[in-house]
């Protein structure tokens, strides 16, 4: 990746009729040659967020860039590449025909065309039927021609929402590996999904979006660096004056000392004072959040325990989500 | 248009946009069923004829002193029914109705959640995408003219032995007409985002224009024979007053003619008031009108007689109703394009202008 900044977003704001604020001042930064993930429940906003980058959604306030260009510059549009959640294309075109279609709007060049056209299907591995109508085929099958549509224009932003739904264990996979390939063309991806699974193993960099707002924003690594720590596990209880070796928590019934620390080399004292004392250790491991923790901790209403509510009103706006900072 | 996309990008799009509404129509049923209705009606015509001793039914004659072809001749008679029969029962209401039946959902199905989103993602300002999809609506229309009036064109060549290319003006005449219907469809359908309301609402909105049409005409022919008949008493009265200035019937007939007057002024108010409802409404009745007017102009067809019967009009008897038919004949005459065509296109083009402006102004 490198520092060129391909989606810049500053304080977009977004009011629906019904004084629904779908988006609370966003503020949103992309790197080239990236991939990005943004998250976030639903009702967040995502969805939301894309399509005023796609100018099928007006901002109420604020704006960015897209490849260097105001949001909503033709030149850009032209060179990004996107595929919606819940496509609908007209069914009673080919496979062939919608790539074709998508390409001439994007206004490529009939040979230009009709050769990026053969090369996506292929790439999607759908050459076999590109000449039967869409009606006939499966929700999997239509997502990879989604795909080669939003890929023929030869994009160097891709924006992809809820690339992976309706397709199969195999196809997720191998959008999970396009994507990859998609990256080391140089490409720059901006993802919106909800598996996280599949984000944290293809992102550079996420977002989490909850209730119209970036919770946080970052490399994984980054956003997970204050949930850090070293767990180790000793045969039988775990001493009382543990505590007293920096431990976060110690757990006497799982045999559990969790200590606080960067890496490896801050954990050595601890266990050189454990073993001084007779203790004999069965598992010296660094744990940190999963994403799917991040994420939750996110959402979840620490007064309460329970998930906030999806969006917020303008007249009863909802308390906000604890800072990152304040995690455990 | 940004300067960073490829020249020629606009034609790209638009051409690309009129492909699919043609792959759309050839995927459409009722499309095809419309040609076939039509291919049907084509050979009806061709299969009726006329000749010397009568009219003949896919070869069977029918003796007729009356109507037989040195009565009327042949190429009259199959032009007489192609304006009659073709253009307005079949173009006119048959056709339309099916295609506003095949088009009504191209602007819902536009805007539709997951097909409108890609589209907008493209390179296309919103007002030519919105613009260039209702064109292709139009598009039904003219396929559907340009085949039934070429075939209509072959049979008149062919069995009639008179080649009339001037019937080809009703393919942009019979496409206007559609137009004025289908921009308020568009309007409809964008708003509701609905395929049967901006259908069903759109054949309110025709029946509605047809009667406010139709008032006006009943109305006009009331002004009109009113007129007139103020007019006879009038020269009544001159004559006798000439002959004998002591006619006993005179003051009979000033109170007769004042009395007519009244109701002259009632008909001119009501007709003033659907004129004035008319003015800024489509003219769907009147350019179908002027399609025959200009039919019978280029094609040298007679106009056919419409009204033969009754002497009087409402019960009077000093004004025959051919007189009137004659007179309002002249005045549909006299009633310049910009009322009939230009009225209309100003109302197209204030529909489609809201349309544009709503369209540019959404979120989806």
């Amino acid at each position: 990746m490198d520092n060129t900044s391909v989606i810049d977003l500053r304080n977009v704001r977004k009011t629906y009729k019904g004084r629904i604020e779908a988006l609370r001042g966003i503020d949103l930064g992309v790197g080239a040659g990236e991939i990005f993930g943004l998250l976030g429940p639903n009702g967040a906003g995502k969805s939301t967020i894309v399509k005023i980058m796609m100018t099928v959604v007006r901002a109420t306030a604020g704006g960015g860039t897209l490849l260097g260009k105001p949001l909503g510059d033709k030149g850009a549009l032209a060179r990004v590449g996107y595929l919606p959640e819940h496509h609908r294309f007209p069914p009673y075109l080919t496979g062939r025909q919608v790539v074709d279609f998508f390409g001439a709007l994007a206004g490529m060049r009939r040979t230009e065309r009709r050769l990026r056209t053969e090369d996506m299907l292929e790439l999607v591995r759908m050459r076999d039927w590109a000449d039967r109508r869409l009606g006939t085929y499966s929700k999997g099958m239509q997502q990879r021609v989604g795909l080669a549509a939003s890929l023929v224009n030869d994009p160097r932003l891709v924006v992809l929402d809820e690339p992976t739904d309706g397709v199969d264990p195999v196809g997720r996979k191998e959008i999970r590996d396009l994507l990859l390939r998609l990256r080391s063309e140089g490409r720059t991806i901006f993802v919106n999904s909800h598996l996280l699974s599949e984000i944290e193993m293809v992102s550079d960099r996420v977002a989490i979006m909850v209730q119209g707002k970036v919770w946080a924003q970052g490399t994984i690594d980054d956003l997970t660096r204050s949930s850090r720590r070293f767990e180790i596990t000793v045969r039988g209880a775990a001493p009382e004056w543990a505590a007293s070796l920096g431990a976060v928590r110690v757990e006497p019934a799982s045999s559990t000392i969790a200590l606080q620390v960067a890496d490896a080399v801050e954990a050595q004292p601890a266990i050189d004072r454990l073993r001084a004392h007779g203790a004999i250790i069965e598992r010296a491991v660094p744990v940190r959040e999963s994403l799917e923790d991040l994420f939750i901790r996110a959402v979840t209403d620490p007064s309460s325990g329970g998930t906030f509510n999806p969006g917020a009103l303008r007249d009863r706006p909802s308390a906000p989500p604890p800072p990152l900072e304040a995690a455990p | 248009m940004s300067h960073d996309l490829p020249q020629g990008t606009s034609w790209r799009q638009t051409w690309a946009i009129v492909v699919a509404a043609y792959r759309e129509l050839n995927a459409r049923k009722l499309f095809w069923l419309s040609l076939l209705l039509s291919g049907i009606i084509v050979a009806a015509i061709a299969g009726l004829g006329l000749d010397e001793e009568g009219i003949s039914v896919f070869g069977w004659t029918f003796e007729s002193p009356f109507f037989n072809s040195t009565v009327v001749p042949s190429a009259t008679f199959y032009k007489l029914l192609f304006t009659n029969l073709g253009v307005e029962w079949w173009l006119g209401l048959g056709s339309t109705v099916l295609a506003l039946v095949s088009t009504a959902g191209i602007i819902p199905d536009l805007v539709s959640g997951g097909a409108i989103d890609m589209m907008l993602s493209r390179p296309i300002g919103r007002g030519r995408l919105f613009l260039t999809k209702w064109m292709t609506g139009l598009l039904f229309t003219s396929l559907q003219v340009f085949v039934f009036t070429g075939a209509c064109f072959l049979v008149i060549g062919l069995r009639g032995g008179s080649w009339e290319p001037s019937l080809f003006v009703a393919v942009p005449l019979v496409v206007l007409f559609y137009s004025y219907l289908f921009a308020f469809c568009a309007l409809v359908g964008l708003l509701t985002r609905s395929t049967v309301a901006s259908l069903l609402l759109t054949m309110v909105f025709w029946f509605l224009v047809f009667g406010v049409q139709s008032g006006e005409a009943l109305t006009n022919w009331g002004r009109t024979g009113s007129a007139m008949e103020i007019a006879s008493y009038e020269n009544e009265i001159l004559r006798r007053e000439a002959e004998n200035p002591n006619d006993p019937y005179l003051e009979d007939l000033l109170e007769e003619r004042d009395a007519q007057a009244e109701d002259d002024a009632t008909w001119r108010l009501v007709h003033n008031c659907f004129m004035g409802v008319m003015a800024p409404l489509p003219k769907t009745g009147e350019t179908l009108e002027l399609l025959e007017r200009l039919l019978v102009d280029r094609s040298g067809i007679q106009a056919p007689e419409r009204e033969r019967r009754g002497e009087g009009i409402f019960g009077s008897n000093r004004v025959r109703a051919r007189e009137v038919r004659g007179e309002i004949d002249r005045q549909a005459v006299s009633r310049s394009l910009w009322w009939t065509i230009g009225t209309s296109l100003l109302f197209e083009v204030a529909v489609l202008v809201s349309c544009v402006w709503i369209f540019r102004r959404c979120d989806f």
